[in-house]
């Protein structure tokens, strides 16, 4: 449908101000049918059953609970270390981004190889290695890919680079110098200022308000302060690896034993996560973006974490509005009203209690019609019962699509870490279409009340003021915040 | 449905020539077999039958991209594109999309300046489906201007999110335009505001009828189907769709560039500036697209190539830099871009990219350099074996591109022919001064402060 893969990321949507808003039709084209449906295509109506291969799983004597997922189609291999604790989420309040940048550093260097032996290793066996944390997620996470006899090579490397980061203060000052760029320039970026808006918004004081680390946090970062980090939190004691491909558990095994025996327990008790403080009322925040062209537009709430009843509830009632260009939000917003290239809603449902959010970008001059319109989507679930037509779609959309996942080990394995992560049932998968297909509209319209209440939703938009601003403040009251990040009187402008 | 998807990919043991690897790569990928025919009206059909996954995925490849627009309708290739899931005689409005999401698959659309792509992967049960939905839009088309003006409208939006909202998204245009002076490839794929504000139904009836006839594609379906079965939906749906007389050919030639290009783009919404440096390469029809693609390894992929290796690490002046070069059939580029560091001038960056370009036409590249770059190579082949949607993309493009969708087949064989000499060779060849542009990106001040 475009030159670029339609890409919706995003989080977000409605108002209380706006819950009377009906559709502005002011100076626009009229909607064309978004969807007609002619009803001749010989789709078969049959479900594929599917089984999930089944993934092999052990307990080590150090904590670590391994799975391997054997598939030899293709000759390569690939791994995920998961590090509870090791994660932004346990950041220390002064130092924001310090896991992120201890994980980033523990491959530049360590007590006998340097950062350019490591580089030029991985890279001449084309196997890939990186450590990453998220600004404010609970784990770190080691990932690593090969082809399959390089695989021993790899977790010796693997191995070295999580047990003996040396941290050198060389590569700490090019490090600093390579990621303040990259923190200046993602500013730039009118995604990014929306998303880091919207995560303040919905989560204030809770970290995962954090969406990147800050330059100041970077800048005072000490070499003493990674090593402590990394002594701290990589323990094995909760954590996870999970493999997939060209390999046997019985050969996993064996290469863990031999060449991580030196990670051992130290006692570091389980990650717990707290719940962000509820949400007391509805906001509108606007960065003022001067020589945008469009406005991107988050609307959005706190929802459940990843083990709350309703998630298979909020999972289709997400379809439904914003799940993929079947949501109602792409039909209208794009294919009836040619406001967007795309738009689209995503449930975020981590450890704690997450977020829903609905999101796009539209011409500047359309976004009071769109904005209302994104509104308007989310009173609808609230106000009126899902049609069946529209549910029985968006539930078949999603088991049917379990096949599709069959064609990658990684995919499949990631099932398992799903499970293994929150502890849901043993037969959780394999319940998965039928707790799916149980999903009634009475239970996404009283969901839908529940969680998307418009005296709870927060209002991102990121645009040009000179074009936006008035309008926004035709909702209610505005917060405006300049592009970095910082509180401006809207006189400024 | 379990029991059958045990199978491992059909694999045809050959032997690669490792001449000069002294590499960890010893593996060899699997061979995909596929029958490749034509229909009565000039379709190409390849068919690849694997029972992998319960899965099956159909690209289809039309010889259209925006290489093919005249003056004055840049952009229409991809707009036409979107129209294609607006209807046709037996399917509504969106109906195509929608019909797949909802039955578990998933699809899409692509355009760049050789072809237009489409393409679905759906549950191996859906094959009617997908074939019945590709074969309606080839044959009848719906061509409506309410429909017309709310894609116009999708896809000006789209080139605002990906260019005109965004740093630096006027710097890809800005270098095609300088860069080339053949018309078919100067302009970008997304085309203008005022070319797309022009483009009507009259426009789309005859690029449907010129470039979307059976002749003119080539349909490559793979996964857990069986031939005789793609073959017999194919009779049924596409043989009757008639074909058309061959569309025009495109004029790929340019004369040869005679001194360097430059220009200083102002950008409003960059906070950084950016160097980009492009050379003129020839065609990934040359015999030299092999090492054209290892010598861009070399140079710029990884941080242990010579780019980083210099420019990032050693002398600080960049915080990053990559190279690539997008594939074409006519005139192509060997793309290099790098950020400056914070308070270094672009100037010295550019000049220390320089130092590298002429290290390696005169300086011997290491053994390792020459396997890195092959072994990665190898990977992403390997890799890449991995879904049905990117087998049967790889087999349409290279039948597209090559006339030969059996080169996934021989990329070790190839990749091992090539010599350090020959990435010699070629870097002296093409990475010349006279042959490359210049753009460097500046942040501008706003142009305008709105009041709020």
């Amino acid at each position: 449908m475009s030159a670029r893969r339609i890409i919706m990321w995003c989080t977000a949507a409605s108002l209380a101000l706006a819950a009377t808003a009906g559709l502005i039709a002011q100076d626009q084209p009229s909607p064309t049918q978004g969807v007609v449906k002619k009803g001749k295509v010989p789709v078969s109506s049959e479900i594929l059953k599917v089984k999930l291969p089944k993934a092999a799983e052990a307990d080590l004597p150090n904590g670590v609970h391994l799975m391997v997922l054997e598939d030899h189609r293709l000759p390569q291999v690939s791994f995920q270390i998961f590090v509870p604790g090791a994660g932004g989420y346990d950041d220390p309040a002064d130092a924001p981004g310090l896991a992120s940048f201890v994980a980033a550093l523990m491959r530049e260097g360590t007590a006998s190889q340097s950062s350019e032996q490591i580089s030029q290793q991985l890279e001449v066996m084309a196997a890939s290695l990186n450590v990453i944390a998220g600004a404010s997620s609970l784990e770190a996470t080691i990932a690593g890919s090969c082809l399959s006899d390089q695989f021993d090579r790899l977790i010796d490397m693997t191995a070295d680079v999580l047990l003996h980061p040396t941290f050198p203060q060389e590569e700490l000052e090019r490090y600093k110098q390579r990621t303040r760029a990259g923190l200046t320039q993602q500013r730039a970026n009118p995604g990014f200022l929306a998303a880091e808006m919207f995560n303040r918004g919905i989560y204030g004081a809770h970290p995962a308000a954090r969406l990147s680390p800050t330059v100041a946090a970077l800048d005072k970062t000490t070499r003493d302060q990674l090593t402590a980090f990394h002594k701290a939190h990589y323990a094995p004691d909760h954590a996870g690896i999970a493999v997939a491909g060209d390999i046997s558990m019985a050969q996993v095994r064996k290469l863990i034993d031999a060449k991580l025996a030196g990670w051992t327990r130290t006692g570091v008790a389980a990650v717990t996560a707290s719940e962000p403080a509820a949400l007391t009322g509805s906001k509108i925040f606007f960065i003022a973006r001067p020589n945008s062209v469009q406005t991107n537009l988050i609307v959005g709430t706190q929802a459940i974490a990843r083990t709350h009843p309703d998630y298979d509830v909020l999972q289709v009632m997400n379809k439904v509005i914003g799940g993929g260009p079947t949501g109602r939000l792409f039909i209208h917003l794009r294919e009836e009203k040619g406001y967007t290239y795309g738009a689209s809603s995503a449930l975020s449902a981590p450890m704690y209690r997450g977020d829903w959010s609905a999101s796009t970008s539209v011409r500047s001059e359309v976004t009071e019609p769109a904005l209302r319109d994104l509104l308007a989507e989310v009173a609808a679930l609230r106000d009126q019962p899902v049609s069946d037509t529209e549910l029985i779609d968006a539930k078949r959309s999603m088991i049917a699509s379990f096949a599709l996942s069959l064609e990658s080990p990684a995919q499949l394995l990631n099932y398992y870490v799903t499970r293994w992560r929150y502890q849901l049932a043993a037969d959780y998968w394999d319940k998965y279409p039928d707790r799916v297909s149980a999903v009634t509209a009475g239970q996404i319209q009283a969901a839908a009340r529940t969680y998307l209440a418009a005296n709870r939703m927060q209002i991102v938009a990121v645009g040009d003021p000179a074009r936006v601003a008035d309008t926004l403040r035709k909702l209610g009251e505005v917060e405006t915040y300049d592009a970095d990040g910082k509180p401006v009187l809207s006189s400024k402008f | 449905m379990t029991g059958r998807h045990s199978g491992r990919l059909t694999i045809t043991a050959v032997l690669v020539v490792l001449a000069l690897a002294v590499s960890p790569a010893a593996i060899t990928p699997p061979k995909i077999s596929f029958t490749d025919t034509r229909l009565s009206n000039g379709l190409r059909l390849i068919v690849a039958e694997d029972h992998i996954a319960p899965v099956f995925s159909i690209a289809v490849v039309y010889n259209v991209g925006s290489r093919d627009e005249r003056k004055g309708r840049t952009g229409f290739a991809h707009l036409f594109e979107h129209m294609m899931f607006k209807g046709s005689e037996n399917v509504g409005p969106g109906e195509h999309f929608y019909t797949i999401f909802s039955n578990g698959g998933t699809m899409n659309g692509t355009t760049n300046k050789e072809r237009t792509l489409y393409f679905e992967t759906m549950p191996a049960n859906q094959l009617e489906a997908g074939m019945f939905l590709e074969a309606d839009r080839m044959r009848s088309l719906a061509i409506v201007k309410d429909n017309l003006d709310n894609q116009r409208n999708a896809v000006q939006e789209e080139r605002r999110q990906g260019l005109d909202n965004q740093p630096y998204g006027r710097t890809n245009e800005a270098i095609d335009e300088l860069a080339f002076d053949n018309p078919a490839y100067k302009h970008s794929v997304i085309g203008s505001m005022d070319d797309l504000t022009a483009a009507s139904t009259q426009d789309v009836a005859s690029f449907f009828q010129t470039y979307y006839a059976p002749n003119n594609a080539i349909i490559a379906v793979t996964g857990d189907v069986t031939t005789a079965g793609v073959r017999a939906l194919a009779r049924k749906y596409f043989e009757s769709i008639p074909a058309q007389p061959a569309p025009p050919a495109v004029d790929i030639t340019q004369p040869p560039q005679e001194s360097e290009r430059r220009l200083s783009l102002p950008d409003a919404l960059a906070r950084l500036p950016r160097l980009d440096v492009s050379y003129r390469i020839p065609s990934d029809l040359s015999p030299d697209g092999d090492a054209v693609d290892m010598l861009t390894l070399v140079l710029s992929n990884g941080r242990s190539s010579r780019f980083y290796e210099s420019l990032v690490r050693q002398k600080q002046l960049a915080v990053n830099v990559g190279g690539f070069a997008p594939d074409s059939r006519g005139p192509r580029l060997l793309r290099i871009i790098a950020t400056p560091t914070p308070g270094k001038p672009v100037e010295d960056l550019e000049a220390a990219l320089d130092v590298e370009v002429e290290r390696i036409k005169s300086s011997p590249i290491a053994a390792w350099e020459i396997d890195k770059a092959r072994n990665t190579l190898r990977r992403q082949m390997v890799a890449n074996l991995g879904s049905s949607l990117s087998r049967a993309v790889q087999l349409a493009e290279n039948a597209l591109m090559f006339n030969d969708p059996g080169r996934i087949n021989t990329a070790y064989e190839r990749l091992a022919k090539v010599t350090a000499a020959d990435l010699q060779r070629v870097a002296k060849q093409y990475l010349a001064r006279e042959n490359r542009t210049v753009v460097v990106t500046r942040p501008a001040p706003p142009a305008s402060k709105g009041g709020l």
